[in-house]
């Protein structure tokens, strides 16, 4: 099982949400958050901003999904200027449902 | 080193705190999230509820796409990590749909920042 943290453009979260439904990936949680990457935040004329608003979109899939997954977010979450976004892939040991007790997801 | 990664009620928010408290897990990480699960979040159609003609005229079908949900982390030793599972689901069933999720994943190491422990005296 791997956990796919995807961080993307706020008005291209829907979109995103949208493909991964399409695509059979129903269950995952999202949440406003506020960062900067490689390019140190953006300079509009004197403004600076440091940490610009993006949408932090976690999902737990199954190893063999994981390549579709990332396919999708990447062509959903796609504008080709800076600040598009990250993924990033992490190991996730067991997941357990409350409701039912089942191991799988 | 585990990260337990729990989405539970927002309203069950303050038992859980107080469970853990008990078990001497103070150290917890809380935020508000959304999210929706394996129901698609609240679907009247998807549940099989009868939408009367008025929703139906106003467009009021689509429910609920995201939940609000509570997002726990907790980073925990190996040997605690089952303690605390149970507790959570103890505390979390209540054996409806949206009882939310519960996620073990690896963890190298952590650092406390004010002393620069690292390893298991930061947890």
């Amino acid at each position: 099982m791997k956990m796919i943290r995807a961080i993307v453009r706020p008005e291209m979260s829907d979109n995103v949400t949208e493909g991964l439904a399409d695509a059979g990936f129903y269950s995952l949680t999202k949440m406003p958050v506020f960062g900067r990457g490689k390019q140190k935040g953006l300079t509009i004329g004197n403004a600076h901003y440091d940490e610009l608003p993006k949408m932090l979109i976690i999902i737990v899939v199954e190893d063999k999904s994981v390549d579709e997954v990332l396919k999708v977010i990447q062509y959903k979450a796609y504008t080709g200027s800076e600040g598009d976004g990250k993924i990033f892939i992490s190991p996730v040991d067991s997941a357990l449902t409350v409701r039912t007790g089942s191991k799988e997801l | 080193m585990k990260e337990i990664i729990a989405f539970i009620r927002t309203s069950k928010m303050n038992a859980t705190k107080k469970t853990l408290d008990e078990l001497n897990i103070s150290s917890v990480t809380a935020i508000p999230v959304f999210g929706r699960g394996k129901q698609r979040g609240l679907n009247p159609v998807l549940a099989g509820i009868e939408l009367s003609n008025d929703a139906i005229v106003k467009g009021n079908i689509t429910g609920m796409k995201f939940v609000p949900k509570r997002m726990l982390i907790i980073v925990a030793k190996e040997e605690e990590v089952n303690v605390i599972i149970n507790a959570l689901v103890k505390v979390n069933k209540t054996g409806f749909i949206g009882d939310g999720k519960i996620f073990v994943c690896p963890t190298d190491n952590a650092i406390r920042v004010r002393t620069n422990e690292s390893g298991y005296a930061a947890l």
